[in-house]
């Protein structure tokens, strides 16, 4: 064990979720053959879409956008959909088991722990589905976006929306508590991601009515606004994703603290 | 007569994986696996004749599922002969299915959101039963073995000693002319396991069923079994009737007395401490020179107990004293 | 001789997929919220065919109700599959833990006992929103039902056989069951992208290693412009998988090691 997880610093409340991201990314790094069957799911996918928007882009139905665009595109948001771990099944299998008892009284908040673990396991797998996403894009668009400044963008922002997906996620769990399972809602999460996030499809190609309800739910900031940056270097764009992002994460957090809350003291007075 | 089981020189060799340990170590498992051999079976030799009940003990990792899964047709031995009622299990497990009958304590043959009843039905099925034939013995099992109360709930409801029941009835349907039983009262408490003891050996004395019976349990060979084969490590121990090995080996108890005091002394003919730890002592006890009776009232004379247990000998105490009797042997 | 066989066994199949039906709707209400939930999540996937086609009308020449007709009978073939012969998603565990014991001691074939004997409700899902698909594509009249049912039983049967295929690699290779069931995946994702996209080799790959074309191309094909040579080519396909299937686990269980090889620590 390292000394970050031993050492005990009182003026620093935030050390111990630093902690426990910690471990989570040692853990992550040993989970290496999930991690290969990510890898070959991204390449998979970039792979017939690389063929099917070949085909479009040959048949001249796609207007200004390059094929190389739209890849770049999809491996962007894949990137940010494929990176948050799915702890919702752990906190399920917390109420579940009825092991949330034991982790209760401990001195940090218990979806607190869950949420760090998560960015913990995010951040090795974001790591390593960059990488291979870099790879898969170059070699299946054969190069780089037009503008591959809107790249740098990428990064800040594909955090950004994954973070706030790890913080979903976690409520997507909280459902567990009244509805005993919480994949009904994992699926309608993962879902409003594809078609309202534009996971696969581009906003841009929706009917003008289904893309601006899309655009003013936090689903197109997460997938569509990183996505967007593989069509050109747009900094004032970035940060109005980025504004958007944040307000959304201030929102959801703020929402998913106090369901959590609501659902903890339900618990108690259940007596577990 | 022809053997119902004939084994000669039997063989099995597993190849056991030796797992590389660390990072990365069960992917590249994938690719190139190292293994080893290791012989479960070595140089079996029995016969069986019809309607013999025979007790195929000895301690666990011995070998006995391992033959009893090559009898059944499941495994492919590595060398020797096998003929299962005139037929090369592994080769005519289709014609051998229709004659054989198997309950395996660990796996179940029934379907488990479903009343055992449906198993039944369709097993008829599997083993091609006229209707009429099967409704008359469906009706006779569901009595015999007492079954009538169970047969509207789903088998996940069952206890564990319940759902034993309804296996063996499911294994019994087509009147097998042999039963394989691999360790059918495993997990079971006390009263189950002699329930089940009882109905099996009940039903073979009366219908003349050949039995081929596995456990580590000596209580089920005692009560279910006349013939006992005894293997270790693969090997072949012993072979005599069960009567001439509880007068050899089991005629021996295991008592343990928890008392107040600390310690518990004793001079009686056949009896000698085993283990000693402060208020525990754990006698060996020849029954046959002392009674258990005679044994409880000497301790009772001497201290205050505050648990006592009277067990059977562990199977592996038994196959040791087995193995250094027949060491000793030129 | 054979024939008095061949109706016994037809008998016990037919009981095997009643026995199994009836141990699916054994649990009434988790099975109709599979069912509903596989048909929803069906359907809001596919909603994406429809946002595309919207916009683009046609990919070399294939439009949306080929598009509904490829994933109808797609996703009905592998419901069907899963629905009728469950087991085969767990095979290789069962392999592994040796669960194949009681199926090889009765008088029937083991393999289809053994993928006969489970079922999972959310198959029927599939089932539905795929038949509710071919049934929006508007290119099927009544005399295409027949059609349309052969083209579901072709796909759900290479499914299948592709299915035992990978998984008795269990035999070989030991605990796979992550892995065979990600690459069976993988196959089903294949089949749901129009074809006209895949050209040259990568056609040819998704004709023969991975069985996409079998599996949705050929029987929807059948479907939308049915030509004797397709049927001709989609039953040979089929009956070169169902061999390979049937070679495959029958020299697997010569290996087969009833859950001992993980038992055994010497």
């Amino acid at each position: 064990m390292t000394a970050t997880a031993t050492e005990h610093r009182p003026g620093l409340p935030g050390g111990k979720y630093l902690a426990i991201a910690h471990i989570a990314a040692r853990q992550a790094v040993e989970d290496r053959a999930a991690m290969v069957g990510r890898v070959l799911f991204q390449g998979l996918i970039l792979l017939i879409f690389s063929r099917l928007w070949t085909v479009v882009i040959a048949d001249g139905s796609l207007g200004s956008h390059s094929m190389r665009e739209l890849l770049w595109y999809l491996a962007i948001t894949e990137w940010v959909v494929l990176s948050p771990p799915l702890i919702h099944l752990e906190i399920e299998e917390d109420f579940r088991s009825g092991d949330v008892a034991y982790r209760l009284p401990r001195p940090v908040s218990y979806l607190g722990s869950r949420i760090a673990e998560g960015f913990g396991t995010m951040a090795v797998r974001g790591s390593a589905l960059a990488v291979s996403g870099f790879v898969w894009a170059s070699l299946l668009s054969g190069g780089l976006p037009p503008d591959p400044r809107g790249l740098v963008l990428v990064l800040p922002l594909g955090i950004l929306a994954a973070s706030l997906a790890v913080v979903c996620i976690a409520g997507v769990g909280l459902t567990a508590l009244w509805l005993q399972d919480a994949s009904p809602a994992y699926w309608i999460w993962q879902k409003a991601n594809f078609l309202l996030g534009g996971l696969m499809i581009p906003l841009e190609f929706y009917p003008a009515w289904l893309a601006s309800i899309a655009g003013k739910l936090p689903f197109a900031a997460m997938v569509h606004g990183p996505g967007h940056m593989a069509f050109g270097f747009a900094p004032d764009r970035a940060l109005a994703t980025a504004g958007a992002l944040l307000a959304w994460g201030a929102v959801i957090t703020l929402a998913v603290a106090a369901t959590s809350r609501a659902g903890l003291r339900r618990l108690d007075v259940n007596g577990g | 007569m022809q053997a119902a089981i004939e084994v000669e020189e039997l063989g099995k060799t597993f190849r056991v994986r030796t797992r590389r340990q660390g990072r990365g170590g069960a992917l590249r498992d994938l690719f190139a696996t190292e293994t080893r051999e290791v012989d479960a079976i070595r140089g079996l030799t029995f016969r069986i004749d019809p309607g013999e009940r025979v007790a195929f003990v000895g301690p666990n990792g011995a070998g006995k599922s391992t033959t009893i899964k090559v009898l059944s047709g499941i495994l492919h031995p590595t060398a020797g002969d096998v003929r299962v009622l005139g037929l090369v299990p592994w080769r005519q497990r289709r014609q051998l299915g229709f004659r054989i009958g198997t309950v395996f304590g660990q796996r179940t043959q029934l379907w488990y959101h479903l009343p055992a009843g449906d198993t039944f039905d369709l097993l008829a099925r599997i083993y091609d039963q006229d209707a009429a034939v099967h409704r008359r013995r469906r009706a006779h099992y569901v009595e015999a073995f007492g079954l009538g109360s169970l047969l509207d709930r789903p088998v996940r409801q069952l206890s564990l000693g319940e759902r034993m029941r309804c296996e063996l009835v499911a294994s019994l349907l087509h009147e097998p002319e042999i039963l394989f039983l691999d360790e059918p009262t495993i997990g079971l408490d006390v009263t189950a396991k002699a329930v089940i003891r009882d109905l099996i050996r009940d039903e073979s004395r009366t219908t003349g069923r050949t039995l081929l019976f596995t456990s580590h349990d000596t209580g089920d060979m005692e009560h279910v079994c006349d013939r006992v084969i005894v293997i270790h490590r693969g090997q072949l121990l012993l072979d005599q009737s069960v009567e001439a090995l509880r007068r050899g080996y089991i005629g021996r108890k295991r008592v343990t007395v928890k008392s107040e005091e600390e310690r518990l002394d004793l001079e009686l003919p056949g009896v000698r401490v085993v283990a000693r730890a402060p208020h525990s002592t754990e006698l060996d006890v020849d029954v046959a020179r002392t009674s258990v009776a005679d044994l409880v009232a000497a301790v009772l004379a001497r201290v205050h107990p505050l648990d006592l247990s009277v067990e059977d000998p562990p199977m592996e105490e038994i196959v040791r004293a087995i193995y250094s009797h027949a060491e000793a042997q030129p | 001789m054979t024939v008095q066989r061949l109706r016994c066994d037809l008998a016990f199949v037919r009981a095997l997929a009643a026995v199994n039906l009836r141990a699916t709707l054994a649990l009434r209400g988790a099975f109709w919220l599979a069912l509903v939930g596989m048909m929803l999540n069906n359907l809001l996937y596919f909603a994406m065919w429809w946002i595309f086609f919207d916009r683009f009308e046609e990919v070399r020449g294939w439009r949306f109700e080929d598009m509904c007709v490829l994933y109808g009978v797609v996703g009905s073939g592998y419901g069907l599959a899963v629905a009728l012969t469950g087991g085969v998603r767990e095979l290789a565990r069962r392999i592994v833990d040796g669960d194949l014991d009681p199926y090889l001691t009765q008088p029937k074939n083991a393999l289809i006992h053994a993928v006969g004997s489970k079922g999972f409700a959310s198959g029927w899902g599939d089932v539905a929103s795929g038949t509710l698909l071919i049934g929006v594509s508007g290119v099927v009249g009544p005399f295409e039902l027949p059609l349309v049912a052969l083209a579901i039983a072709l796909s759900a049967s290479v499914f299948l056989a592709t299915g035992i295929v990978i998984q008795s690699m269990a035999f070989w290779l030991g605990r796979i069951e992550t892995l065979a069931r990600t690459i069976w995946e993988f196959l089903i994702t294949f089949s749901l992208y129009p074809p006209t996209i895949f050209a040259g080799a990568l056609r040819v790959v998704l004709f023969t290693l991975v069985p996409a074309g079998f599996i949705g191309f050929l029987p929807s094909s059948l479907v939308r412009d049915f030509s004797w040579l397709s049927l001709l080519a989609a039953a040979a396909g089929l009956l070169a998988y169902a061999l390979l299937a049937t070679v495959v686990f029958r020299a697997g269980l010569r290996r087969y090691e009833s859950g001992n090889r993980f038992g055994i620590r010497a």
